[in-house]
């Protein structure tokens, strides 16, 4: 191992990536996928734009308009307008809600008679349909769990004193950001490191590997180590965005955050580096990697939905995949900060570390200095 | 005319013979769309719960056995807060029902008892999803008459099913990457394999051709469409068209449109196809993210909402959401195809223009 | 014992040989030659020899054998390998000095004096010591041949290995790498291996191999070489399977027409006679539609072309006349592409007139009408390889708008004349390139064109196919009066030309037929009369 090679190797490369302006692309497209995401995914969902038909006009129909008007998740509108035409407005996606209070409504209860509202949501996304219909059935229930201790009907016994652990405001940013940093850390330094060698193939300065006496370990020690530098900056770069603009708490150990986060980096350049060996065209490096990353990235990274939720042949695939490894651990660092004490974080810590020995070995077997 | 089905007839035999670009684009349009949809579930669905009882009674064991598939698995019992606590930290619990000492008696004796409930908050919008099911199984169970009744009509898509949307969501996206890159590298093909001179020398007008090798993208695009929407959004997702098909493949083509525009911009700038994947990817992120294919456009940062106002896809998914789910008819749909189409022919234009200098 | 023994190398890709049981010695100091066309083996041959590529066989250097790349690591500290393609080795974002750094320290070499001196004189050898801090990707094609070539001389190289290292090279960077080459055996005495395209270079090396199709056909001084071929050179004469080109004709049996003296281009025609490959004669048939072409086809006046400060062409005069061959030569970097792509409409012309069968060219509606009556072949024949041979002529006679029956018709009469009918539905990759040129050009005359612009037309393509081409240009000058403007950077060509117009650094310094030019400057080889012109304007 001569270290006058590695470094002149090195220099090169991040002359290549400075003049080439590659090197924006290494620290934009981090931040712009977190911010873009950040504020793009919203699980909760705020303003849901009501319009609720009071057919009745009375007290407790007020009463029960003006606790959706107060709620924030809720951007109610009173109209007089007939069923159908709040129908069809759903229809032109010009509203979400349509609740309508049945006329006879405050006679109905006082007299002890059955009452029906009926909501309509508009189901075409989802994920926010079935939200908004938790909205919707929370205040119901509220208001009449109130109107029942009014007319003396039976208490109801059980009451749910709910703690929610680790995002007690149950904040978007807090359940999306760490996770958004995994999936970003898996994709941008692959995507960079897959045109490392490949492109040095497709000009022909391949040759100069090749034909001189430069070792496999040198050549992969200088392409390795430019781009490893580069996207190490990004760890606190990203560090800082989510916790200083999106307010994430960070509870746990920064060392933790940070050594994983660097053997995470190292983990994605092996992949590209291998996306590099075994391609011989740019094109095809690049798609590869964008398919083989952020696919895993996203489905298995327990953003959108927790792993231990998963069953089946997805359950095996997201332990295959290091993402949900690494995403622990953020999560732990950023909302729980039980560090090094739980065993789990240790496990997975030795998991990604053998996981990035792996990818090393198999990648430096799989690279041959002759033509392919 | 006859030149410009020539280049189009060109174009779709080359497209043809690189079997790669057409495994990638039949793959985006089918597996990809597929993975995307059966992938991603967001009703609560396979929660893992685990339970503490430290007083004793049958009820706890009553009220758990509420809790089963598909929305639970089946409760796991813990010894101590302590361990429940411990499981919930390394993610194998997603909710916690701790049972305290006088749960029964206080039931019993009429006076209330509460139920602690811990939740992994990470997760979000399983938790909250979560926390509502249980309030009202826990109001079944306890067999309260209130006289009111909520009954809640999720209009276009009765359960929820959420592989129906992602996967139209996913295909939206599809469209867009596929139109762009497709577009661009026809014509960067020629830079890079030295070709663009011998097409200027062609006694052909420069617009026809521009024209047709923009149309030949847009008409593979279209059946990638095509593809799509019959294979995977119909024949696995079973995704219903209550609206007029015909008002959605114009719309597509409409956008289709739109995209090449964004296509030729790309090709104007690029030398290498290279370039042409960094830029399609910086144009692309925020042309899908700010169209509200992920997350509802009025639950965005102010700013965010104002330039969506730019994005023509944000018509496009919201035109064809309307076609596809809620049954929209034409008259109601202007406000969508005019989004596309003013957005289209500036952009077209604007590509138009860049590329044109170029011959 | 020699420094380097070759023995028996066999290299095989999957369906093609590329290299049969080739077997050479050469010893330290000597510069030994291998020339043949594309796809004869020489590229190969240097990788194994280089140690980047599978062989079988063995190789020996200074006794130490191997067998494989494995096995060649210890002895790459001793090479200098430059594979083929115009600065392929370099990084266009790094500059001239940076690049000598770059290779210094991959192999490890102390910085001392001696080091220092060293690389002032390369660069000053090179002609690169003015700027060393211009990037790679700013540099002409010869001046990144000559980096490459003392990038590769850093460490002192005993064996080198040039692969190709002046094709695509003008004369005068051509001279200049012979010059530093020349130096370094005097000096390092190390051994270098040289292919190349070029026969005019052969003299100048100390063993020559021919290689054609795999196999090294024959080894000997230049001189053992061309009297080899003595006794089946004769004068130009009509007969059976014999080849005849450029006055002299080629026989295994004994003719009775006088002999006549050959050159190293011979054996090439002499080794096809020996594998019973003649090629077929090509022809050309009349025009269809006749036309009547005056005296002059185009004519430029005062032709300029700027970009920004720098005058790529400073009012260049030029006529073309009808049925004439006009050769444009110039260094790279003579404005030879702007001026042809001025004359082709492509660019704007930015003071002077353009005259086209008499008209003045001054519109881009002009432009557009001009396209109708020149045919185009470009560098590489860029055609369009997702398509096949008859695809793209079918492409290429609808965007010309012909008839569609008519269309068939003639694409069927130009395949056959000019012999590649049997090769109609392949892919332009899976045919040899003296076809590919061909076809090539029957996609440039399809729409019977009055001018034929030919960029580089015979680059890469073997002896007998580059001679089958300049056949097939003087027919179709006779009987289609076609006028020709060709570029090109094999010297030798210049001779097939009516007349030559030599450019340099944008002016044009001379405008005459080759035998004035010969006769002004008392030498037959046009690479000389070349360098003169040049050394003329210093």
């Amino acid at each position: 191992m001569r270290t006058s090679v590695i470094k002149a190797y090195m220099q090169k490369e991040f002359k290549d990536l400075v003049r080439t302006k590659m090197i924006y692309l290494v620290y934009l497209l981090p931040t712009m996928i977190l911010l873009l995401f950040g504020y793009g995914i919203r699980l909760e969902v705020t303003g849901a734009r009501t319009i609720i038909i009071d057919q009745d006009q009375s007290r407790f129909s007020k009463e029960l308009i003006d606790k959706c008007t107060h709620s924030k998740y809720f951007n109610t509108k009173v109209l007089l307008i007939s069923p159908n035409e709040g129908l069809h407005r759903i229809k032109q996606a010009k509203t979400d809600i349509l609740l309508i209070i049945p006329p006879h409504f405050e006679h109905d209860l006082l007299h002890g008679q059955k009452s029906e509202l009926a909501a309509f949501i508009d189901g075409a996304f989802p994920l926010r349909a079935t939200t908004m219909q938790g909205y919707v059935e929370g205040v119901i229930l509220h208001a009449a769990k109130e109107l029942a201790q009014r007319f003396g009907l039976k208490h109801p016994l059980i009451t749910l004193n709910h703690r929610a652990l680790f995002n007690q405001a149950m904040r978007d940013e807090n359940a999306i950001v760490p996770g958004l940093i995994g999936l970003i850390m898996l994709v941008a330094p692959a995507l960079l490191s897959a045109l490392l060698i490949v492109k040095e193939k497709e000009m022909g300065t391949i040759f100069n590997f090749y034909a001189s006496p430069v070792k496999k370990s040198e050549f992969l020690i200088a392409k390795l180590t430019p781009v490893f530098l580069l996207h190490s900056i990004n760890i606190f770069i990203l560090f800082l965005w989510a916790t200083w603009w999106f307010g994430v708490p960070f509870r746990g150990s920064f060392g933790l955050y940070w050594i994983t986060s660097e053997l995470y980096l190292l983990i994605s350049l092996s992949i590209g580096l291998l996306v590099s060996i075994i391609t011989n065209r740019q094109i095809v490096a690049v798609v590869l990697t964008l398919i083989i990353t952020i696919i895993p990235g996203f489905l298995y990274s327990g953003m959108l939905m927790p792993i231990s939720s998963m069953v089946g042949e997805s359950y095996i695939e997201a332990h295959i995949f290091p993402v949900m490894y690494y995403n622990h651990i953020v999560y732990d660092t950023f909302l729980i900060g039980q560090g090094l004490e739980s065993m789990k974080n240790i496990l997975y810590l030795a998991i990604l570390a053998g996981y990035g020995t792996l990818l090393l070995i198999v990648g430096s077997l799989l690279l041959k200095k002759e033509l392919g | 005319m006859r030149s410009f089905w020539t280049v189009m007839a060109k174009e779709f035999l080359s497209f043809l013979r690189s079997w790669g670009l057409v495994a990638v684009v039949l793959y985006s349009f089918t597996l990809d769309v597929y993975i995307a949809g059966q992938g991603i579930e967001v009703k609560p669905r396979n929660v893992r719960v685990g339970y503490v009882i430290e007083g004793g009674g049958v009820l706890p064991q009553k009220i758990l056995s509420h809790l089963h598939a598909p929305e639970f698995q089946k409760p796991k019992w813990f010894a101590s807060q302590k361990e429940l606590q411990k499981a919930i930290f390394n993610k194998e619990i997603l909710v916690g029902l701790i049972f305290g000492h006088d749960f029964e008696k206080n039931i019993d004796s009429h006076k209330g008892a509460k139920l602690d409930v811990l939740l992994d908050a990470t997760a979000a919008s399983q938790a909250y999803i979560t926390l509502v099911y249980l309030q009202n199984t826990l109001l079944r169970l306890e067999n309260i008459h209130i006289p009111l009744k909520l009954k809640i009509h999720k209009l276009f898509n009765q359960n929820a099913d959420s592989h129906m949307f992602i996967s139209f969501a996913e295909m939206l996206s599809v469209i867009t990457m596929i139109g762009i890159i497709l577009t661009a590298a026809v014509f960067v093909k020629e830079k890079e394999d030295g070709t663009w001179d011998i097409m200027l020398l062609m006694p052909v007008d420069s617009r026809l051709v521009i024209l047709a090798k923009a149309a030949s993208q847009i008409a593979i695009v279209m059946g990638g469409i095509l593809i799509c929407v019959g294979f995977v959004l119909l024949g696995v997702f079973h995704v219903p068209i209550n609206g007029s098909f015909l008002a959605f493949m114009l719309l597509s083509l409409l956008y289709a449109f739109t995209i090449a525009g964004i296509g030729l911009f790309i090709a104007a700038a690029s030398h290498t196809i290279m370039e042409v994947a960094q830029l399609s990817v910086l144009i692309m992120m925020p042309l899908i993210f700010l169209s509200g294919a992920w997350t509802p456009i009025y639950s965005m940062h102010p700013i965010l909402q104002k330039l969506s106002v730019i994005s023509p896809l944000r018509y496009y998914i919201e035109g064809s959401e309307s076609i596809f789910f809620r049954g929209t008819g034409w008259s109601d749909l202007y406000p969508y195809f005019m989004g596309v189409s003013v957005l289209g022919i500036l952009t077209f234009w604007y590509g138009y223009r860049k590329i044109g200098r170029l011959f | 014992m020699a420094l380097l023994e070759v023995d028996s190398v066999h290299i095989a890709y999957k369906r093609t040989i590329a290299v049969k049981e080739a077997s050479f010695t050469a010893d330290a100091g000597q510069i030994v030659g291998f020339i043949g066309a594309d796809g004869a083996g020489k590229s190969s041959l240097f990788h194994a020899i280089a140690g980047v590529l599978h062989f079988r066989g063995e190789i020996r250097y200074k006794g130490y054998p191997y067998h494989s790349p494995k096995e060649a690591e210890p002895i790459k500290p001793y090479i200098g390998l430059m594979p083929q393609g115009l600065g392929l080795v370099l990084y266009p974002q790094l500059s001239v000095e940076e690049h000598l750094e770059f290779f210094a320290n991959i192999r490890d070499i102390p910085r001392d004096k001696a080091f220092m001196k060293y690389k002032k004189k390369l660069l000053h050898m090179a002609g690169l010591a003015e700027f060393p801090d211009r990037l790679a990707k700013n540099l002409s094609g010869g001046m990144k041949q000559k980096l490459s070539l003392i990038c590769t001389l850093i460490h002192k190289p005993k064996l080198l290995i040039l692969d190709e290292p002046t094709t695509g090279v003008d004369p005068l960077s051509r001279q200049e790498l012979w010059e530093i080459l020349d130096q370094n055996r005097k000096e390092e005495r190390s051994l270098t291996l040289f292919s190349t395209a070029y026969m005019g270079e052969a003299a100048k090396m100390d063993k020559i191999h021919l290689m054609d199709e795999g196999e090294i056909i024959a080894q000997g001084t230049a001189g053992e070489l061309i009297k080899s071929a003595r006794p089946y050179t004769y004068q130009a004469t009509r007969c059976k399977e014999c080849i005849t080109f450029n006055g002299r004709t080629y026989s295994l049996k004994p003719l009775s027409a006088p002999h006549a003296e050959p050159t190293l281009e011979s054996l090439f025609f002499i080794n096809a006679l020996k594998k019973g490959k003649i090629p077929p004669p090509v022809e050309v048939l009349p025009r269809e539609t006749p036309i009547d072409i005056p005296e002059v086809v185009m004519e430029a006046k005062g032709l300029t072309k700027r970009f920004g400060d720098f005058v790529a062409d400073d009012h260049i005069d030029m006529q073309l006349r009808r049925g004439e061959i006009l050769g444009l030569l110039g260094a790279n970097g003579a404005g030879k592409t702007t001026f042809i792509k001025m004359l082709l409409g492509l660019y704007p012309i930015d003071e002077g007139e353009l005259y086209l069968l008499g008209r003045k060219i001054q519109s881009p509606k002009d432009r557009q009408e001009l396209k109708r009556y020149i045919g185009y072949m470009s560098q590489n024949f860029a055609l369009y390889k997702d398509l096949t041979i008859r695809e793209n002529l079918f492409y290429f006679a609808n965007m010309h708008q012909l008839p569609l029956n008519k269309a068939s018709e003639r694409i069927e009469r130009l395949a056959k004349s000019l012999g590649f009918w049997d090769y109609m539905d392949s892919f332009p990759k899976d045919v040899p390139m003296g076809i590919n040129q061909r076809f090539s050009l029957a996609a440039a005359i399809l729409h019977e064109p009055v001018v034929l612009f030919l960029d580089e037309p015979t680059s890469g393509v073997d002896t007998i196919a580059r001679a089958q081409f300049w056949q097939l240009l003087h027919k179709l000058k006779h009987i289609w009066g076609i006028s020709i403007l060709v570029t090109t950077h094999y010297m030798s060509e210049a001779q097939y030309c009516d007349r030559v117009v030599v450019l340099r650094r944008g002016k044009k310094i001379a405008d005459a037929s080759p035998k004035e030019l010969e006769r002004r400057f008392g030498t037959k080889d046009f690479e000389e009369v070349f360098l003169r012109l040049y050394e003329e304007q210093e």
